[in-house]
């Protein structure tokens, strides 16, 4: 049997591909390439060697690499035993925790060491109950702060490799008596090593170059985007900024050049035929998974509680003062930018990211692969740096200060996972679909409206998800154009936390949560109806 | 007898990054013949197809139908349908929109596309599944449907790309079977790539054997079984034919034996 079944379609009857191509590359050049060369352009050497040659910088870059490399080992670990536990184990409820698990993902990073700061801070009630004695504040509230932001990516990334994995050698290695440990090192630890290695860059970037984690809880541990955001957001010094900025750039560059050189393997067509999920779970997973919970929604409790407490942790009464406060300060016309921002460029971007993942997977010969390299190379461009581009590039723009430049940074920010995603999609539809159709003289609009759009819907829902419930939380890209931009409410975190507000911050990250939980059910419930 | 030409390929050539996978191929296909493409994977057999059919341009060479030069026309314009191994449903459609899809796109009415649609999907022994959809039906039956979707536009010449390599023993011989009477009844040229001598030889009126985008030799399975061109037509095609027909000579003899017992 032939493996490729895929049919060449001539590049010259594709849509002007080149036309398309040039499009595109301007779109990505005015959307990612000039503001990155401005930020560049800052640069001079005199800033550069004053930048690297301060006291503070080799203090932040020792404490910005030590703490992502302790809280990517800790992250990945907490994210592999939480998925192996719901994929190989048949632990009741594993809906429920997924849900839970993946719940810190729709909060913006800052509200993450808020929560610490809530629990194990000064006033934190569980400083208070258990009289404990531990400084949240430095390393420990980093590296917890981060771990809490980064495992549930690292929980969902081992999900859906460990739910691909082929259960046949599991069962030759049983019958031959290999005991459980050495069937776990020596058949899950090798499949899974290609995912370590790309899941270890990826989130140590991750952490690297959020500043809102270790802005809250740092204290006196400045890291690298703290500097960073300190220079350019509160000094509006561009210079040192840039420097920065382009210095951050290098461990997601890493992690690209690491993935790119780290290829995955063919999929095998025959995998997942043997179930890997075990008869039984021990009461150490059950107990894990239970331990993770609490610590996991902790947090979101207090939010709640500290939003309707009088005086957390002293008054514990009813009030709904924190509320109206939060409101009169202008968290509704906020939390309405943000939702008009998170729909738009959830929309713009899912049409957009489909658009290029269809072209780069139906066309054949150098446009497909110019347009596949520009669509995955936002993802090694941090917020921070991006953001503060976008600052250098478009001041004079007339979409300077608008919601248009939010929802623009937004789109090209986050465009590259759902653009992957989609790719990863399509490339299982065969091509011969549409060979079918201009064999039978159906027009490709009318076979990607009837056929393949209805194919992909499920992916579009999550393309969707995820533009919106990026755009609702992010604080890095959008932290530098607000103001003089409209605000969006994931940035209030910050303000009412300068402002010792610590009520209405918690209110805020509740909020978010909330909206991006009721677009999360909304789509599921889209998505069955698909279903049916 | 009069033989009327319905397909002609003159010296098709097709290279890839320099790679030659179709060297100067030429042949006919006659009206209403059952006319098989056969050679091994890699020898460019698919590519042939897809050149015939206008998903491909051939680098050089002519093709013509019923006498027109059909080269650089667009692959809907040259009446011809296409079946693929991988079946290439619209599988969120039902069986019968499946068929009837393409129709509105060739101004026929709701009407006749109805009737039309019918007409074919009881030409493949699909009438009671017009309501299902293509994940509830077997291998099989989903290839039916590209057959009959192939057949709704009433094409003279269908395409088969490998159509049965997918599917199991019995169904593969049913559908033959089918594909014969559908040859018969409506007069349709086919033709037909495979690696399967033993389905090229029973199925076609011709064959083409293709090796290395060359071709080997054309001529009808008696043809070639009794004077076979070069020594790749002998040990591809005869000595494996032979090889098939002796091991069930020897295992009817088997079961002659144990029936005497």
């Amino acid at each position: 049997m032939r493996n490729d079944n895929r049919v060449t379609i001539p590049n010259s009857k594709f849509l002007i591909p080149n036309c398309f191509l040039v499009t595109v590359t301007i779109i990505f050049c005015v959307g990612v390439f000039l503001p990155l060369g401005s930020l560049f352009m800052r640069i001079t050497p005199e800033s550069f060697s004053q930048v690297v040659n301060s006291p503070q910088f080799s203090a932040a870059v020792w404490n910005s690499v030590s703490t992502a490399f302790v809280a990517t080992i800790i992250s990945m670990i907490l994210g592999l035993a939480a998925a192996l536990s719901l994929e190989r184990t048949n632990l009741r409820g594993k809906n429920f925790f997924a849900v839970i698990f993946g719940a810190p993902m729709l909060i913006p990073s800052i509200s993450h060491s808020f929560g610490l700061v809530a629990l194990f801070g000064a006033n934190g009630w569980l400083t208070n109950i258990f009289r404990l004695d531990i400084n949240i504040y430095g390393t420990i509230g980093i590296i917890a702060g981060s771990v809490m932001y980064a495992f549930p990516v690292a929980f969902f990334i081992f999900l859906s490799v460990l739910r691909c994995e082929d259960g046949s050698p599991y069962l030759a290695a049983e019958v031959l008596g290999v005991p459980k440990i050495r069937r776990f090192i020596d058949l899950t630890l090798p499949y899974l090593r290609r995912t370590i290695i790309s899941t270890f860059f990826a989130i140590f970037s991750m952490i690297v170059t959020d500043y809102g984690v270790p802005l809250m809880i740092g204290g006196k541990t400045i890291t690298l985007s703290v500097l960073m955001y300190n220079k350019a957001v509160s000094m509006m010094d561009y210079a040192s900024g840039s420097v920065l900025g382009v210095i951050l750039i290098v461990p997601a560059l890493i992690a690209f050049v690491a993935d790119i050189l780290n290829p995955p393997p063919k999929q095998n067509v025959f995998a997942k035929n043997i179930s890997l999920v075990e008869k039984n779970s021990s009461h150490v997973v059950k107990i894990f998974c239970v331990m993770l919970s609490l610590l996991i929604v902790a947090p979101l409790i207090t939010f709640c509680v500290m939003t309707f407490a009088t005086k957390y942790p002293v008054d514990m009464n009813f009030t709904l003062y924190h509320v109206t406060r939060t409101i009169h300060r202008g968290a509704l016309d906020n939390w309405l930018n943000s939702l008009i921002i998170a729909v738009v460029s959830a929309i713009i971007g899912t049409i957009f990211s489909f658009a290029l993942a269809y072209f780069s997977t139906r066309v054949n010969g150098l446009a497909a692969k110019v347009v596949h390299l520009l669509s995955i190379l936002p993802m090694t461009i941090p917020g921070i740096a991006l953001g503060l581009g976008y600052v250098i590039f478009f001041h004079d723009a007339p979409i300077y200060g608008t919601l248009i430049i939010l929802t623009a940074v937004n789109v090209m920010h986050f465009f590259s996972s759902p653009y992957l995603m989609m790719r990863n999609t399509l490339e299982k539809i065969s091509a011969n679909v549409e060979a079918v159709g201009k064999v039978l003289g159906v027009p490709r609009r009318f076979i990607i409206r009837d056929v393949i759009l209805p194919k992909v819907r499920f992916t579009l829902c999550e393309m969707f998800a995820y533009f919106f419930v990026n755009a609702m939380m992010t604080i890095s890209a959008v932290s530098y154009l607000a103001p003089p931009a409209p605000k969006p409410l994931a940035l209030m975190i910050t303000q009412f936390e300068a402002q010792r507000l610590m009520e209405s911050a918690a209110a805020v990250s509740i909020v978010i949560l909330l909206t991006n939980l009721a677009l999360k059910i909304l789509l599921t419930r889209l998505e069955k109806k698909f279903a049916r | 007898m009069d033989v009327q030409l319905k397909l002609a390929a003159e010296k098709i050539s097709k290279a890839y990054d320099k790679n030659s996978v179709l060297r100067q191929v030429s042949f006919d296909v006659r009206d209403g013949e059952f006319f098989s493409i056969l050679g091994s994977s890699g020898c460019g057999k698919t590519t042939l197809l897809q050149i015939l059919i206008g998903l491909l341009d051939a680098d050089d060479g002519k093709i013509f139908k019923d006498g027109t030069d059909i080269t650089n026309l667009e692959p809907a314009r040259r009446g011809m349908g296409i079946v693929f191994q991988n079946y290439a449903l619209f599988d969120n459609m039902t069986v019968f929109k499946n068929v009837s899809y393409a129709l509105k796109f060739h101004g026929v009415d709701d009407d006749s596309a109805q009737k039309k649609s019918a007409r074919m999907l009881d030409i493949v022994g699909l009438k009671n599944f017009s309501s299902k959809m293509p994940a509830e039906l077997s291998g099989g039956q989903q290839q039916r449907v590209a057959i009959a979707r192939a057949l709704a536009l009433e094409p003279d010449i269908i395409l088969f790309d490998e159509p049965l390599s997918a599917l199991d023993a019995s169904t593969r011989l049913d559908i033959r079977r089918e594909l014969k009477n559908i040859q018969r009844t409506l007069g349709t040229t086919m033709i037909y790539v495979t690696h399967d001598q033993e389905e090229a030889f029973a199925l076609s009126d011709r064959v083409m054997i293709l090796n290395r985008g060359v071709v080997s030799q054309i001529g009808s399975p008696e043809e070639i079984i009794s004077s076979p061109a070069n020594d790749y037509v002998q040990s591809f095609v005869v000595d494996n034919l032979q090889t098939k027909i002796d091991s069930l000579r020897r295992f009817e003899k088997q079961c002659g034996m144990r029936n005497l017992k």
